[in-house]
């Protein structure tokens, strides 16, 4: 099939996607800008950075290097506000790191629990121990612990942050699961495992609640879930809004409490903490609605250009097809 | 015999497998292959991996097998299942559709193999497979059965040791063609006598050669010196001919399986490839080379990322002990593989596959297309071959046969001329044929009375002086079918032109009824039946170019009536009207007629016994009896008196002019190749409008390199053309072109051959490169006088010159398979002549002018199509790859 291209038939294909594109780009863009988004870099390169001290900070120091950092939120987030964490030149998506876990360990296969794949080394067994999330990925688990703080007249209240729905439902329920055995004592199921290297408690230690705890903790799953570019965000935590006749976050003056276990440094990395909101279309992205309106203005344009001319000479080329 | 001694290798038969008396010569049992034929490839046993080894020669097979085995090797990006799986869909495809080919192959053999042949055993009657037959078995055929092997003929049921054969399944000759049975044998009439035979038979090895034969056979009688006899090709009867008209012939197999002259002949069809498959091959190569630069570039920039530390093994992404220790370069490399690994796919995988499905598919649009399907024979296009489908859209080049091609080769009778008198039949109406109407419409005045003598001599010299026989039943068997149905013979003549003659002399009110008991009767237009006593026949041949035969009436006169063409004939004539016929069969000749002329002469029954006596001392002359006979020929046929000429038209295909027309308009260069003279070959070609009448034509023939040298000519023709092209040029530029000078070339295969001769002396320049310039220049080319392996030389010719054009041969006979086998496309017509042209071909179509659909509308689509789908396949694979090369960027070069 070949179209015929007759100014009858450009016109008005330029006029519509004209037309069409317009509005859509319009409205995606408003909606993309009416989307919240904060971000502070929290890695402390720069000395003046509360977290400079903490830079060169290893994984096993006790107690763990604190700093606040505060900030004032000048628009408030009017409807849940999701809480990230960024990380920057960190290459989550080598395939060396990407290979290195054992699915089926972490499905709660026992055999896999105890023998786990070859994938993982190095992070494969510790002192002859299995190691237990094994692998590279599970290994570099991100460990900070952020914590939001408003300051209204200089009384700080904390900010309740929901650590719950942060992960896909399926690894949550299908892809992750803690190894069955007698009871449901996580401790004596991961019996004759040992924990990864770089991590303070073992897995069955991640967190308080049975349901949060070991394999299926929510924290774990999302960053077991490999970002594919090497500046990625990863949700930390969720901040519901309370009631319809306030904001999630008002604006005004917030404080960030870190505690900074994590070390980018060495590998030139940035760390980030993010607060969105969200709307249809998720974060914020002005792209989209930009590019619509711009193919939607140029197409009309030509339209405009193209009508003009057809007006202007288009009855003469019926005459004149034989030049002397 | 002669030249015995020069016989490289001859093999030594036993008629029957008896030993030869003692003390003639050695018994030596010699080892011949037997009857089977094999075409297939594989067998049981050796399929699978032959069948590997032939795909994988393929280079995208073997490209992907390698990338399969890398992937098994080191650690790659891809798991092995991801390539070995397509790989082995294709590979198991492919392998099925050529197992199948080949299963349906041995069936054919096995059909071959197992016919039953009859041959005779101890003086019975056997039937045995056909695989069985040996060689020195005495084999019967009976009518219209083919012969198993080459056999000797030995004796027929005919009394005069004579059978008819057709050799349509070898050369697409449909004529009855007359065999003769050994001399000494031609006898032995049942099963006891045949057995009986004693003899040997020494003739040299199989060669493939269809027309060439020589041997010796030695009977023995008892206690006597045993005869020989020579043997020639007309004693040997052909594996793949059949009997005709003969009850049944007995013949002693001397060649067998895959000796026979057929399976000789057997030349498995070359793969044509087309144009698309090799430019598609180039782009292979140029991805190749994108593939391998793209991984080089990643590898090097892997390196250079990683040579920073804390990039390589930053704390979260340790590498393992090995991985730590392995040689820097060896893992450069393995790295590198795995690029081309995780690289692979931009070379599709699936288009050779997809791209044949396309082709298979695509060929049925053509067999599908009604436009192109032919109601009188009640077929559509054929295809052979799918690979060359769009082929047909790039063809720059049409090569076509004249007879049966561009013509309908259906000889109609147009006139005759006797005496100066013009006689037309009337009934021929536009070229319909009114079959109530005999009468013939005088264009002259009636001629006197000596005239209506000669008249009647004249028809009658045109019923008498002939072959063709007479087939007393109106069934079709695929042979020439009379146009008069209602009197219900078929006349069968190995010439067309004859045919149309008996015919038509027929409706003049002379019918030839029958040959009976060596009398022929014909039925005069007063229905009294005249008997004529056949006492001679001259058969035609090509170098004397007439036939004659020598007849007496039932009043005791002889006559020697002779018809040929002009050439041949008026220098042997002494009286008549010759400046009148000659201008009268001109101007047929410029018509586009063919014309013969018919002369006699009276012979005394002295003359009679002495033409009889040199013909008998001729004939039995063992050596040079062809040159002998030839002799006498000349000694008798002169001294005639010309009666008259005809002219039989062989009319245009519909539509013919029309297409050739639209190809040209097309752009495409039109050649006629014809082995007729030249004056018919040009008058068709204004007829189907290849040349126009403002058409120069210039002739590069025999008669005129006679007058100048062959370089002279040359070089003068090549002038003209060039001068031509010349002012075009300016033309053009200046804006004033009016109506360009187009040229005509005439060539004959004498003064090609003579170009196509290499030049030992390298004087001046090569004659084939100017030839080749002029005929780049013309728009129309006519090839006469042409033998069917110039035909290919002139298209392999064209085919390997500079511009590399892409040609295509149309023709219907066998005399066109070699040009059609020749050219990148060959297209058969499904004709008259014998199906071979069509089976060789590439394509089959039922007439000429669906050429132009063939061309300008499938071709066209076909390569609009093949091209589409092989850039989109590019362009899905780079539109595939493009973003995981870029990826690269972005996870380290890891091969992520």
């Amino acid at each position: 099939w070949q179209p015929i291209l007759t100014a009858g038939t450009v016109l008005p294909a330029f006029f519509i996607i004209g037309l069409i594109f317009i509005p859509i780009g319009i409205g995606i863009f408003v909606t993309s800008n009416n989307i919240r988004e904060y971000e502070i870099d929290y890695t402390g390169t720069e000395p003046s950075s509360p977290c400079n001290k903490c830079l060169n900070v290893s994984w096993d120091s006790t107690p763990p290097c604190t700093c606040t950092i505060n900030f004032t939120l000048e628009h408030s987030f009017e409807s849940n506000v999701f809480m990230y964490y960024g990380l920057s030149n960190f290459y989550q998506n080598h395939r060396r790191y990407v290979k290195s876990r054992d699915d089926s360990q972490l499905n709660g296969d026992n055999s896999s629990l105890l023998n786990p794949s070859k994938e993982c080394e190095p992070y494969r067994t510790n002192e002859d121990k299995p190691i237990a999330p094994c692998g590279a990925i599970a290994n570099s688990m991100f460990n900070d612990t952020l914590e939001l703080y408003r300051i209204d007249n200089d009384t700080r209240t904390p900010i309740t942050l929901i650590k719950k729905g942060i992960a896909w439902w399926t690894d949550k329920n299908v892809k992750f699961r803690n190894p069955t055995g007698d009871g449901n004592n996580l401790t004596a199921l991961f019996q004759g495992t040992t924990k990864p290297v770089n991590w303070p408690k073992p897995v069955y230690m991640l967190d308080s609640e049975p349901d949060n705890n070991g394999f299926i903790n929510e924290d774990f799953i999302v960053w077991m879930r490999t970002a594919a570019l090497p500046t990625f965000r990863k949700l930390y935590r969720l901040i519901e809004r309370k009631n319809s006749f306030q904001p999630t976050l008002q604006a005004g003056k917030y404080s960030l409490d870190i505690a900074y276990n994590y070390p980018v440094h060495s590998f030139d990395g940035r760390k980030r903490m993010i607060l969105s909101t969200i709307s249809w279309m998720g974060g914020k992205n002005p792209f989209l609605g930009i590019a619509y309106i711009t193919v939607g203005s140029i197409c009309f344009f030509l339209g405009v250009v193209l009508l003009f001319i057809h007006h202007k000479y288009g009855n003469r080329n019926t005459s004149a097809d034989i030049p002397n | 015999c002669a030249g015995e001694e020069n016989w490289v290798d001859s093999r030594t038969i036993y008629v029957g497998h008896r030993e030869p008396p003692p003390g003639a010569e050695a018994y030596i049992p010699q080892r011949f292959p037997d009857n089977r034929i094999v075409s297939s490839k594989y067998t049981f046993w050796n399929f699978i991996p032959k069948n590997l080894f032939e795909q994988f020669r393929r280079i995208a097979n073997f490209y992907f097998l390698i990338i399969f085995l890398v992937q098994l090797i080191i650690d790659t990006p891809t798991s092995p299942v991801t390539s070995g799986l397509p790989l082995l869909f294709v590979i198991t495809v492919t392998a099925i559709k050529q197992g199948y080919e080949d299963w349906l192959r041995h069936k054919a053999d096995n059909a071959i193999n197992q016919c039953p042949v009859h041959f005779i055993q101890h003086g019975k009657l056997v039937r045995k497979q056909s695989r069985k037959l040996r060689v020195g078995d005495i084999v019967m055929v009976t009518e219209d059965e083919k012969f198993p092997c080459d056999l000797i003929f030995l004796s027929s049921s005919r009394g005069d040791g004579t059978c008819f054969v057709t050799t349509t399944s070898l050369d697409g000759e449909s004529s009855h063609k007359t065999y003769y049975a050994v001399q000494d044998t031609k006898a032995f009439h049942n099963e006891q006598e045949i057995d009986a035979l004693h003899a040997t038979i020494e003739c040299e090895q199989p060669q493939p050669d269809l027309y060439k034969f020589v041997g010796r056979i030695n009977v023995y009688h008892d206690r006597n010196e045993p005869i020989a006899r020579p043997l020639g090709s007309e004693n040997l009867l052909l594996r793949g001919a059949t009997l005709k008209n003969t009850e049944k012939i007995f013949g002693v197999a001397i060649y067998t399986g895959m000796e026979t002259k057929m399976a000789l002949n057997y030349q498995s069809k070359s793969q044509k490839r087309s144009a698309v498959e090799k430019s598609m091959n180039v782009f292979l190569v140029v991805y190749l080379c994108i593939l391998v630069s793209k991984a080089l570039i990643n590898t090097v920039l892997k390196y250079a990322w990683q040579s920073e530390p804390f990039r390589d093994e930053p704390w979260y992404n340790q590498k393992t002990e090995p991985e730590k220790k392995r040689n820097l370069f060896l893992q450069a490399f393995t790295d590198f593989l795995a690029f081309m690994v995780l690289f692979n796919y931009i070379i599709p995988v699936s288009m050779y596959v997809t791209v044949e499905m396309q082709k298979f598919l695509g060929s049925y649009f053509i067999a599908w297309d009604e436009e192109m399907f032919d109601e009188a024979i009640g077929e559509g296009p054929l295809v052979n071959t799918s690979d060359l489908n769009e082929e047909l859209g790039q063809i720059e080049y049409i090569f076509t046969d004249k007879t049966g091609t561009l013509t309908e080769n259906n000889m109609e009778f147009v006139e005759c001329c006797i005496e100066g008198h013009v006689y037309v039949p009337h009934v021929i109406c536009n070229g319909q044929i009114l079959h109530d109407c005999t009468g013939i419409d005088m264009i002259d005045s009636s001629p006197g009375g000596s005239g209506k003598e000669r008249e009647e001599l004249f028809f009658r010299a045109l019923c008498l002086c002939h072959t063709v026989q007479v087939k007393e039943d109106d069934s079709i068997d695929g042979l020439k079918k009379s146009q008069v149905p209602r009197k219900s013979c078929i006349y069968i003549s190995s010439s067309p032109d004859e045919v149309a003659l008996v015919e038509g002399i027929q409706r003049l009110g002379y019918t030839y009824l029958r040959l009976k008991d060596n009398h022929m009767e014909i039925l005069n237009r007063e229905n009294n039946i005249e008997r004529f006593e056949l006492l001679e026949i001259f058969s035609f041949d090509s170098v004397r170019r007439r036939m004659s035969v020598i007849v007496k009436s039932s009043t005791g006169d002889i006559f020697l009536f002779c018809k040929g063409a002009d050439s041949s004939i008026f220098p042997r004539v002494k009286e008549g009207k010759i400046e009148q016929i000659r201008s009268r069969v001109q101007r047929n000749a410029v018509e586009g007629l063919r014309t013969l002329c018919v002369a006699y002469k009276k012979l005394t029954e002295k003359e009679y016994s002495n033409v009889q006596r040199l013909l008998q001392n001729a004939k039995l002359a063992l050596q040079d009896r062809e040159k002998k006979l030839a002799e006498v020929y000349e000694k008798i046929e002169r001294d005639f008196i010309l009666l008259g000429a005809t002219a039989v038209e062989d009319r245009l295909q519909e539509k013919a002019a029309d297409t050739i027309e639209a190809l040209q308009k097309a752009g495409i260069k039109v050649w006629v190749l014809t082995g007729d003279k030249m004056e018919t070959a040009a008058a068709t070609c204004y007829a189907c409008k290849l040349f126009r009448r403002n058409t120069q034509i210039l002739e590069l023939t025999t008669k005129k390199i006679e007058e100048q040298s062959l370089h002279d000519v040359l070089f003068d023709l090549n002038k003209t053309v060039i001068r031509q092209n010349g002012s075009l040029t300016r033309d053009t530029f200046s804006g004033l072109s009016t109506d360009t000078q187009d040229y005509g070339l005439i060539i004959d295969g004498a003064s090609l051959s003579l170009i196509m001769k290499p030049r030992h002396d390298g004087s001046s320049g090569n004659y084939r490169e100017i030839f080749l310039n002029i005929c780049r220049n013309c728009s129309a080319v006519l090839c006469c006088r042409m033998a069917p392996l110039q035909k290919a030389q002139i298209v392999k010719l064209i085919k390997l010159s500079k511009e590399r054009p892409i040609t295509l041969a149309i023709g219907d006979g066998a005399n066109d398979v070699s040009m059609i086998l020749e050219a990148h496309v060959g297209i058969g017509i499904i004709g008259k002549e014998g199906r071979q042209a069509a089976r060789n071909s590439d394509y089959a179509i039922p007439k000429f002018k669906h050429l132009k659909k063939m061309l300008l509308v499938h071709g066209h689509l076909y390569y609009i199509r093949i091209s589409e789908l092989v850039q989109y396949f590019f362009y899905k694979n780079v539109c595939f790859i493009f973003p995981q090369f870029l990826y690269q960027f972005f996870c380290g070069f890891s091969q992520q």
